[in-house]
């Protein structure tokens, strides 16, 4: 919204009057101007300092400036962003910060007092500013306070100017601190080619605008000052960004990653990144003797964690390669950041890639190392065949076998080939003329081909499983909603299975394993009656040999001899597991009674009920809505389901005859 | 360790082999805190400034300038080892072989012989050896002085930690480091200058970059020195042949392994470089003529301070520069 009381004029030769008034508040005002090829932040005492008319180019690991040839050439603010942070004033790169004298056995400790002067910043941008509110929090939110930054945070009123030339190396707007200016400054300009659209954000911003009584900026000024940051904004949606979604749990879940391997090969671990950085706040104190060792003198100075000594003990050091170090820095960046500060280490400024000697693009490296859409297996929405009652395609059973004494699978082919594209937990309506059809889950999917895995209850289950290979069934779907796998991205897995329960999650497993590195741990706990009911025993032998899976099975009975596994429900099987809740998603397929057991049981170990997914059972027999059999509460399971979350599902989970 | 008894002067040498004498300078320019070292340091040999001489020592510490260069000079550093408690090398040239090292491609060329021909009027009175050494290939070496030549503050550092037993501030990073908290534009990126900076030790207080040129890695390589991927980018992305990138690694520090193995795929020096045929069949640079030693980790062990419980100077030693090679003499 535009406030229009609070918008003023400042025509462009007007900016000077700006400045004096700082400068006669007696303010060392710090802005952009030109010097070693560079638009640098230094001292300037006129407008004449300000790099007018030129504005730079940025790439990984190339900087240029050059005269802007795009006709704004009357602009002063032109440019994305320095070679270096304002941390250089706010948090200098080296500040004294104790003095000692050892005369005999007496010392004297001598305060170093912190007196920096006063100072105005010019042309601060929105990533800046939010990089400053990191710093504001990092380094005076307590319990203890860098006194040498607060003094310098205290002394400094910010004009701030929006951003209208992002560089290739930007992505602000992806991590949500730009390119508009929204807080954190005294005054906020919006340069337009005659002049500045300026508002107050303090009161003493306030009281400096008043001082130089402009006029009221008019609509149209701030319509096309309002333009200046849709337009950055475009600009920045058409280059790479930053996912932020999940982005934390993506990372921490990657800290075995060969990305990071990758990465180390041309990382030169030389310390520009963080020391462009304006948000890395490290630093070495360093002593300097006399040569009698009696007078001391202690400096704070910016440091870097890709230093060897940074991480350094007596006896070694904690992060002796540089993959360890450029780990380190990226998961502080965008996981622990975000643990320690509630907020990302990153503001988007892109100033890392830019001075990377190396290029090297901290976007590239986050997708590279935690990616948000993982190649899937099958990742098309699934088409419903013939979902309609009555409308059938037709299979061919290319094999049939028995998994225990009363389930069976049956392989099919010569199918549709959307109907292999269902996703892991949908399920099919099965018919054979003559039976009424069955809904059955898909227990795999090959290319063509798709597994059901059948348990003999009624006639058409019979039925079907009686049939021998080259029989033709027919089929509508796969319908229903399946196993939403992209919850589980960058987080460990729980997979519990009871009885019957484990065909539908068996697909849900295949894709999981296809894309076994963008998941954390996978576990799947599955219990049966009895050891003869264990159904795909041979791929839970083959499961549990993985280094990458863990498996637990349990059954509720077994004769004395015959068993050597574990007995009883099989909440039991996770109980003394160590499951990092907040970390988890969980998948439950199996009897109603055991999901729900099994869900609190979860739930009581920190897996938020959104987290928690579970397959209902109900009489299905449209499959798509229609009929009315399978209304579960607010639900309807074959149209809204089979999958739902725990807190989908609500109350209605607990209560019997629902 | 004597060197932190409060009562007894510290006897020091400083003794020099095949350089300019310019990292000696460096004991000069330290200026008046000369007088305090004084109090604490007894200098009992330094040729380039007194004519009072004790060449045989002993020295609790012997400054070394200079790399190996003939047979009588591998002969003299043994003998000197031995007379001194700690030895610390000083500069490219005794830390990494110095300019003269490039030498060490002339086989790509006819060999030292040629050179030698090519450059001495009367060449049967020149007797050198095939390579010119950095010091701690011969001789264990306690402690490093890097440059070209050495920073004189960083010689006070160590003589002032030293004296009272602490580990001295040398380091290990990159020359990066001082241009970023200097706030210098960085000249490889913002001009596409040729910077050795991100691989080279810190020290200099980043000379050249400051002067808007490229490091020349007079320091030789900081500790995780990945030239090869700095060679890539000069190649890449800065548009270097490799006869270019190579002259940019082949200076002052060129036999320090980090800058030779680049040196060597990029084909060697330049005026020194292998022939295709050559290149190809795996012959080139010396390496094969230099065998990694088990000695580095004695070297490193013993650190100035380590009496007093520090680290001692492990930070300054290179210890895949410790080298001893028997079969010079």
């Amino acid at each position: 919204m535009i406030d229009l009381r609070t918008r003023a004029w400042l025509p462009r030769e007007d900016l000077d009057r700006l400045i004096s008034v700082l400068r006669e508040d007696g303010r060392r005002v710090v802005g952009p101007r030109v010097a070693d090829s560079a638009i640098v932040y230094d001292e300037i005492g006129t407008v004449a300092d300000l790099p007018t008319g030129v504005t730079d180019q940025q790439e990984p690991g190339r900087y240029r400036i050059s005269r802007d040839a795009n006709g704004s050439a009357g602009r002063s603010f032109d440019y994305a962003s320095s070679p270096v942070s304002w941390k250089t004033f706010t948090y200098p790169s080296s500040v004294a910060i104790a003095r000692a004298r050892r005369d005999g056995d007496e010392l004297t400790y001598e305060d170093v007092g912190h007196d920096a002067p006063r100072m105005a910043y010019l042309g601060v941008r929105a990533c800046d500013l939010a990089a400053l509110a990191i710093h504001d929090d990092v380094l005076t939110g307590g319990p203890y306070i860098d006194e040498d930054y607060a003094d310098r945070r205290g002394k400094a009123f910010i004009v701030a100017v929006d951003c209208a030339k992002p560089a290739s190396t930007c992505f602000c707007a992806s991590m949500g601190t730009g390119p508009e200016v929204s807080s954190g400054f005294d005054i906020a300009l919006v340069e337009l080619d005659d002049g500045y659209v300026a508002r107050a954000g303090s009161d003493a911003g306030q009281q400096l605008l008043d001082r130089l009584e402009l006029d009221a900026a008019t609509s149209v000024q701030m319509h096309a000052a309002a333009g200046v940051g849709v337009a950055a904004r475009a600009q920045m949606s058409e280059q790479p960004g930053v996912q932020t979604d999940g982005l934390r749990e993506r990372l921490m879940s990657q800290i075995e990653s060969d990305g990071w391997d990758e990465i180390a090969e041309r990382c030169l671990a030389c310390t520009n990144c963080t020391m462009a950085c304006p948000t890395c706040f490290c630093t070495d104190v360093t002593q300097t003797t006399d040569l009698l060792g009696t007078v001391s003198e202690s400096s704070r100075q910016w440091a870097s964690c890709f230093t060897l000594d940074f991480a350094r003990v007596a006896h070694g050091n904690f992060r002796p390669q540089v993959k360890d170090r450029y780990r380190q820095w990226l998961t502080h960046k965008f996981g622990t950041w975000v643990d320690q500060f509630g907020t990302f280490g990153c503001v988007g400024c892109g100033r890392c890639i830019t001075w990377c000697p190396v290029g090297i693009d901290v976007r590239k490296s986050l997708v590279r190392i935690a990616p948000v859409k993982p190649p899937l297996a099958r990742t098309q929405k699934p088409v419903p065949v013939s979902a309609n009652p009555g409308h059938y395609s037709i299979g061919t059973i290319a094999e049939l076998w028995a998994e225990t004494k009363n389930v069976y699978t049956l392989r099919l082919k010569d199918l549709p080939e959307a109907v292999c594209c269902g996703t892991p937990g949908q399920f099919l309506m099965l018919d054979l003329p003559g039976y009424s059809a069955v809904p059955i889950s898909i227990s795999r999917y090959r290319e063509g081909e798709i597994f059901l895995t059948i348990r003999t209850e009624g006639a058409t289950t019979r039925a079907l499983t009686s049939l021998r290979p080259g029989s033709q069934v027919g089929l509508r779907g796969p319908v229903g909603r399946g196993w939403p796998i992209e919850e589980a991205f960058g987080r460990d897995v729980v997979i519990v299975a009871g009885g019957i329960g484990l065909p539908p999650l068996r697909p849900l497993i295949d894709n999981i394993l296809h894309s076994r590195g963008h998941f954390g741990r996978v576990r799947l706990f599955y219990g049966a009656r009895s050891p003869k009911d264990l159904l795909f025993t041979e791929e839970l032998k083959a499961w549990a040999a993985r280094d990458d899976m863990t498996v637990g099975v349990t059954v509720d009975r077994a004769q004395v001899g015959t068993w050597g596994g574990a007995v009883g429900v099989v909440t039991h099987l996770f109980d003394r597991e160590p499951i990092d809740g907040s970390h988890t998603t969980a998948y439950i397929c199996g009897p109603e009674k055991m999901m729900s057991a099994t869900a609190n049981s979860l739930a009581g170990r920190g897996i938020l009920p959104e987290r928690i997914f579970l397959s209902m059972e109900r009489h299905m027999q449209c499959g798509i809505g229609l009929c009315g059999h399978c209304q579960m509460g607010k639900n309807f399971v074959c149209k809204d389901g089979p999958v739902f979350s725990r807190r989908e599902l609500g109350e209605s989970l607990d209560v019997e005859g629902l | 360790m004597a060197v932190t008894d409060r009562d007894k002067p510290v006897r020091v040498g400083v003794v020099k082999f095949a350089s300019c004498d310019g990292c000696q300078l460096g004991f000069l320019d330290i200026g008046p805190a000369l007088l305090d070292i004084g109090i604490k340091y007894q200098i009992i040999e330094f040729g380039e400034a007194s004519s009072h001489r004790t060449p045989e020592g002993p020295f609790d510490i012997l400054f070394v300038e200079g790399s190996i260069s003939t047979a009588e000079q591998a002969q003299h550093i043994r003998h000197l080892r031995d007379r001194a408690s700690l030895l610390v090398t000083i500069g490219a040239c005794a830390t990494s072989g110095g300019i003269q090292a490039l030498r060490a491609w002339a086989g790509n060329d006819g060999g030292i012989a040629g050179f030698v021909d090519a450059v001495y009027a009367t060449p049967a009175y020149v007797d050198t050896l095939e390579r010119a050494q950095p010091v701690a290939e011969l001789v264990e070496v306690d402690a490093e002085l890097r440059g070209c030549p050495i920073d004189t503050g960083q010689l006070v550092e160590l003589l002032t930690a030293t004296a009272i037993g602490r580990r001295p501030q040398l380091p290990s990073e990159a020359v990066c480091v001082t241009c970023k908290r200097a706030g210098r534009v960085c000249v490889m990126v913002a001009r596409g200058e040729p910077c050795l900076g991100p691989i080279i030790a810190n020290g200099c207080g980043a000379l050249c970059p400051g002067m808007a040129r490229g490091c020349y890695g007079c320091f030789g390589p900081r500790e995780s020195a990945n030239g090869g991927s700095l060679a890539d980018w000069y190649a890449s992305s800065l548009g270097l042949s490799d006869e270019s990138v190579a002259a940019k690694f082949a200076g002052f520090t060129a036999w320090a392994p980090e800058l030779r193995e680049v040196i060597d795929a990029r084909g060697g020096p330049p005026g020194m470089r292998a022939t295709e045929a050559v290149r190809s069949a795996g012959a080139v640079g010396l390496a094969g003529a230099v065998e990694p030693a088990e000695a580095a980790a004695a070297a490193g062990a013993a650190g100035l301070a380590g009496a007093a419980g520090a680290p001692g100077l492990a930070g300054v030693v290179n210890p895949e520069a410790a080298r001893p090679e028997g079969g010079v003499a």
